[in-house]
């Protein structure tokens, strides 16, 4: 029996300031896969994942995590939609002025009952799950883009949502930090039954995690194909998917057309 | 021997972990050595991060306390929990919050302070001799950007000069008026208002207008470019950034400021004189005793002060700018910090001027 679906996309068009950078996208995610939005530089990835985590509104079409609309319902439902996922911003964006400990235990202390001996316990143990313990006095400056990225899952974490959307986990990583990073990726996948939502360009991040991904395509402005990464790169759907997993730019070009 | 059990609920969250945590605590707290607790998990469905936290704190409690816990888990949550987290390397009190005392509050205090001062007398350094070469080399500065920075810097800013200069003339007016109309010599309010705006509250009203609008600007725009790695792009192209890009902006702030002072002076003279209007003086009457009072002398020494200020505002903001640290929040305090420095630096030198013009007689 195939898992229940925790994110679908239904006739969405992605854009902002009312101009349609993606028409009409329909997919949905299942319960605890890693799925991949993957497409090259400016195709809108990042446009379509902020519709997806409800920063901007989709421009047509509806987005729903859990049943819970994200945008264009009640208050209620979007408050709903939004405690069943936590984000990893490309730079972390950790909260500066504060330790690692205290961002990752501020969702802990603005949402729940806890008392503070629990509250702190619960944090150090997701700082232990991404092997940041040893960390958790240190401001975000004191340490390593490696590590911020991996203190931002940790904070995503905090309140153990359904799913994490990761933006570009990889991105500015050396090889063997971003392969720690996916496994980690796979091993909260397998842990705690965590649905991933990434974005990214990475191709062996994506051969590394991914057991689904959408292809953005940038000249058709939408999903150009879709399916599991080894598949798609076996049997290419469309010429363009193969350039693009064969890093080929089209003949007097300097970007993929995806 | 005592035997306690602990039922965990269907579904182990913080919303029913919540109420549970103390009572539980309170519970074992009765336990001691030889003692059992059973944690019974057997209904237990699912469990988050608080749930788990709970687990691994009754593990880490039963270590301490010298009891043993027999878990029921049919589920396998406490076998997965124990699995992902080792109880025994969650202390008490989990992590250390950073605590600095006072005498290291008061080390590393003085060292930044020091620091900084260092910093700023080396940009005084740089942007010196960068000015020198510019008069040699006058084509190397970038009249574009003094342009753009002269007209955020003066023209954006004549609105509220313009309204602070008036009201303060209006004040000054209504206080003194007030007095002297005791002695019914009002009209010489014309001549404190000329002598006070032209010389002193004119210069140090757009001096504090200038370092609040422009001075936390200018360090705003460099410590974001300082953060965004534009600086070091000029360093290594070889393009000193304190010619490109502080240069343009102290020279602009330098050339303002008179404009800016001529015009909150005119403001304020406009402000005292709607209030002597109201005392029955003439405006002509007003008029003569400004003129007699802003003597070419006053005028110049104002003139020269705002320009001395503008010229003070423009460096600090641009040290601080160029100096800020590589964080966000490190722009805030550039900001805020040459906000401070060009205030405490136009004081000063507001004292050494009143010293200085007193020796002279002038």
């Amino acid at each position: 029996m195939p898992e229940p679906t925790v994110i679908e996309v239904e006739g969405v068009d992605a854009g902002y300031d009312g101009r349609v950078l993606l028409h009409d996208l329909n997919f949905s995610v299942r319960r605890g896969e890693t799925f991949v939005i993957l497409g090259g530089s400016g195709c809108g990835k990042s446009t379509l994942l902020k519709h997806l985590i409800g920063l901007n509104p989709p421009l047509r079409g509806e987005i729903r995590i859990l049943g819970d609309r994200i945008a264009g319902g009640p208050a209620e439902e979007r408050a709903r939609a939004l405690r069943h996922f936590g984000v990893a911003y490309q730079s972390g964006a950790l909260f500066g002025s504060m330790t690692l400990l205290e961002n990752v235990r501020l969702p802990l202390e603005l949402f729940t009952d806890l008392p503070r001996d629990a509250r702190d316990l619960v944090a150090a143990m997701k700082l232990d799950l991404v092997g940041l313990r040893p960390y958790a006095s240190y401001f975000p400056s004191d340490i390593s883009g490696g590590m911020r990225k991996r203190a931002a899952i940790a904070r995503a974490l905090s309140l153990d949502p359904a799913v994490l959307f990761l933006d570009e986990p990889s991105a500015g990583l050396d090889p063997v930090t971003s392969a720690g990073l996916d496994r980690l990726i796979l091993r909260l996948r397998d842990t705690h039954g965590i649905t991933f939502v990434i974005v990214t360009h990475e191709l062996a991040s994506l051969f590394a995690v991914a057991d689904r991904c959408i292809l953005l395509d940038k000249v058709r402005r939408g999903i150009l194909a879709q399916g599991a990464p080894a598949e798609l790169r076996d049997r290419p759907p469309h010429p363009d998917v193969r350039a693009f997993f064969n890093r080929e730019t089209p003949e007097g070009s300097w970007s993929p057309n995806v | 021997m005592c035997h306690m059990t602990l039922t965990l609920p269907e579904a182990c969250t913080a919303e029913t972990i919540a109420p549970l945590w103390r009572a539980s605590f309170d519970e074992v707290a009765r336990l001691g050595s030889g003692d059992t607790l059973t944690l019974d998990a057997d209904q237990t469905q699912a469990c988050d991060g608080a749930g788990e936290a709970l687990i691994v704190a009754l593990y880490r409690q039963a270590a301490s306390q010298g009891f043993a816990i027999a878990s029921r888990d049919r589920g396998g949550v406490v076998a997965r929990t124990l699995r992902l987290f080792d109880p025994a390397t969650f202390r008490a009190a989990p992590e250390e919050e950073r605590v600095t005392h006072t005498p290291e509050q008061l080390g590393r205090a003085a060292v930044r302070t020091a620091r900084d001062a260092c910093d700023q007398l080396a940009f005084l350094g740089e942007a010196t001799v960068a000015g020198l070469s510019l008069l040699l080399r006058p084509g190397r500065l970038r009249l574009r950007d003094t342009a753009l920075h002269f007209e955020r810097a003066g023209i954006d800013a004549l609105p509220i000069t313009l309204l602070i200069g008036f009201l303060i003339g209006l004040i000054l007016a209504f206080l003194s008026a007030a007095s002297l109309q005791q002695f019914g010599v009002e009209v010489y309010v014309a001549d404190l208002i000329a002598i006070g705006l032209f010389r002193e509250l004119g210069p140090i009203i757009t001096a504090i207008i200038l370092a609040g609008r422009t001075g936390s600007a200018f360090a705003a725009e460099l410590g974001t470019m300082r953060v965004n790695e534009e600086i070091d792009a000029l360093v290594t192209f070889g393009i000193p950034p304190v010619v490109f890009l502080a240069l343009p902006r102290v020279i602009a702030a330098t050339l303002v400021m008179p404009i800016l002072s001529t015009f909150a002076v005119v403001a304020g003279l406009l402000g005292g004189l709607v209030v002597l209007l109201g005392m029955n003086v003439p405006a002509v009457t007003y008029w003569n005793h400004v003129i007699a009072s802003a003597t070419l002398g006053n005028i110049l020494l104002g003139l020269m002060k705002a320009a001395v200020f503008g010229l003070l505002v423009g460096l600090v903001g641009c040290s601080h700018g160029l100096q800020a640290e590589r964080s966000p929040d490190a722009v805030g305090r550039s900001a805020t910090a040459a906000v401070v420095g060009s205030l405490i630096l136009i004081t000063l030198f507001d004292g050494v001027f009143a010293v200085l013009f007193y020796i002279l007689g002038v």
